[in-house]
């Protein structure tokens, strides 16, 4: 009966974390030179996907809608979203946009206000802010960087396993 | 263990899940709170809008006395401030006395402001609407050097929840008002029959308020145009409109195209010596820049007294990457050959460019991965030769789009950076 007890027990507890972790809220953190390493530390040795969109950039949110049906297929998803609006008054609608696409628990970055140009170089010296850009990055750390919408077939065929 | 122990313990172990499960509610409720106050305490962080260091962005014209005026944009006012020492120093902040209502102010959007002889003052800007990607272009006069506007008016004619934004002004001595802007209407037609569409529209609205002609045309001019970039036009030596604007052509080839509009009738065209009204616009840049998507870069063009277009854009296609200037004498039809301006390695971008006389002056900006820079560089030969490129100005927290501005026979540039001010010069 003890034994019943204690695995009733650790039942509920799953349940209860799987309901949490279910729905949780990432914050989008604050992009930098840190963030920019750890991302690629953390995903060393992966392929993944680095999608830099705008709340200015009606393509972007196509790019958005792949990656958010593209989930509904498989869970944790190689990919990074990026919002380069570096603009304080754009926050808000940055979030909504985000949770419309549901894309909150995805690792998701932005662009501190008047910090556009230092993040792009970052990232990409030889990227203007044109979007949407997409970087490819293969398991060997290799970046493509690619401008403008990119066909969901690709992305799909890139990111799912 | 009896019965009622089971129960009891089972009771305390969902008694202590539920707990922890409420807990587990409470902080990512709390998560969720700290990030919409987060957003929150960043909305409140900007400074005080009255001040042009909290502006995104900043527009700058002279006014036919010679007055220089700058006008900003934040949280649904407009500001404004005139100088009557060319930027040396310039009065209190006035905030343009209408209803407050959203207004685009960043980046290739910001509101314009232009003149007649006769103190009035005209203000036209694009207002989004509550659906993403929807604003109407709106407009108000002043006949009274700026003291009072009228009641805004929506000056596109299609009542429609749909895209009307990037909206350029020019405004004659005499009142003769032109505004252009990028306009979904047709693409919003086209999708209600479910059909494919690709890009805007360009159109054009003429009114005079002087003359009490205030319902202002509606006439679309092109279609397929890039819905991002920022339009720019010009009079040429007949009067006639030039407009320049990024186009799309074939497959998501995003160039640059001019289209002049004979303002008069065609047999006053031909008595003028005019040139034929232009149906086609011509296509002006050649570098095969193939993306759907926006590359947020407006070209500039500035027509001088000889009648010759002078033309400056931005492309990173694969037959042409950087800044470009041509220019051409027979209204775009044909042009010189393009040159490379700025460091396409330093980020050059954000070209602009005016004329005066034979002088021609292109600035853009520029990125060394910490500081963002303004370049100039000068022509005194009509555009045939330029003079080696020199650093104007710098800025430490953000850039807004350089422009060059003209007061008689004196170019001026006008810079705004973000946190720091704005920034003027004389040429």
């Amino acid at each position: 009966m003890k034994k019943l007890s204690y695995l009733s027990s650790i039942f509920l507890i799953s349940f209860c974390c799987y309901c949490y972790t279910g729905q949780t809220y990432a914050s989008s953190i604050a992009f930098d030179q840190e963030q920019f390493s750890l991302m690629k530390k953390q995903n060393k040795g992966k392929q993944w996907l680095m999608l830099l969109w705008s709340v200015d950039c009606p393509a972007c949110f196509k790019e958005l809608a792949v990656i958010q049906q593209l989930q509904h297929q498989q869970d944790n998803l190689a990919v990074v979203i990026i919002n380069t609006d570096a603009n304080n008054e754009t926050t808000q609608e940055r979030i909504e946009i985000i949770e419309k696409f549901g894309l909150s628990h995805v690792s998701n970055f932005h662009f501190l206000d008047g910090k556009s140009e230092q993040s792009r170089y970052i990232i990409d010296s030889n990227w203007y802010g044109e979007l949407p850009r997409s970087y490819f990055v293969e398991s060997n750390g290799n970046f493509h960087g690619k401008s403008g919408l990119i066909k969901p077939a690709i992305i799909a065929q890139w990111l799912l396993n | 263990m009896s019965m009622s122990m089971l129960s009891r313990s089972t009771l305390q172990i969902i008694v202590c899940t539920l707990l922890i499960f409420t807990a587990a509610n409470v902080v990512k409720a709390a998560e969720h709170s700290h990030q919409a106050m987060q957003a929150k305490t960043e909305q409140q962080a900007v400074c005080d809008e009255t001040k042009i260091t909290c502006a995104k962005t900043v527009t700058s014209v002279f006014a036919p006395n010679g007055d220089l005026w700058r006008l900003w944009a934040i949280n649904s006012s407009m500001y404004f401030q005139v100088s009557i020492d060319n930027g040396l120093t310039f009065s209190a902040t006035n905030r343009i006395a209408i209803d407050k209502e959203k207004i685009s102010a960043r980046n290739e959007n910001r509101p314009k402001i232009a003149f007649d002889k006769y103190q009035g003052v005209y203000l036209s800007w694009a207002s989004p609407k509550e659906k993403k990607y929807t604003a109407d272009i709106r407009f108000a006069y002043s006949n009274n050097n700026g003291k009072t506007f009228s009641t805004p008016i929506t000056v596109n004619n299609d009542n429609l929840l749909t895209g009307h934004s990037f909206n350029e002004m020019l405004v004659t001595d005499e009142g003769d008002i032109s505004l252009v802007w990028l306009d979904s209407r047709h693409a919003y037609q086209l999708n209600l029959q479910g059909k494919p569409t690709n890009g805007s529209s360009l159109y054009l609205a003429k009114a005079n308020f002087r003359k009490n002609h205030k319902v202002f045309s509606n006439q679309q001019l092109a279609n397929n145009t890039c819905v991002c970039c920022r339009i720019a036009m010009d009079y040429n030596n007949n009067g006639d409109l030039a407009i320049l604007w990024r186009h799309i052509y074939g497959d998501n080839i995003r160039e640059f195209a001019l289209l002049t509009v004979a303002q008069k009738t065609v047999a006053q065209n031909k008595s003028a010596q005019h040139e034929p009204e232009q149906k086609t616009p011509y296509q002006i840049s050649y570098d095969h820049w193939k993306i759907n998507g926006c590359p947020h870069q407006g070209g500039a063009i500035s027509i001088n007294n000889n009648n010759r277009y002078h033309l400056v854009w931005f492309n990173q296609g694969d037959l042409g990457k950087g800044i470009f200037y041509a220019s051409s004498d027979d209204q775009g039809k044909s042009l010189t050959k393009p040159i490379s301006v700025g460091m396409q390695s330093a980020q050059a971008s954000h070209p602009h460019m005016n004329t005066n006389g034979n002088n021609i002056d292109i600035v853009w900006t520029q990125f060394t991965g910490t500081t963002h820079q303004l370049w100039h560089q000068r022509s005194i030969d009509n555009g045939k030769s330029f003079s080696k490129a020199k650093l104007l100005a710098t800025a430490s927290s953000g850039s807004d789009r350089p422009f060059i501005i003209k007061k008689d026979d004196v170019s001026y540039v006008s810079w705004h950076r973000p946190k720091q001010g704005h920034w003027i010069k004389a040429l």
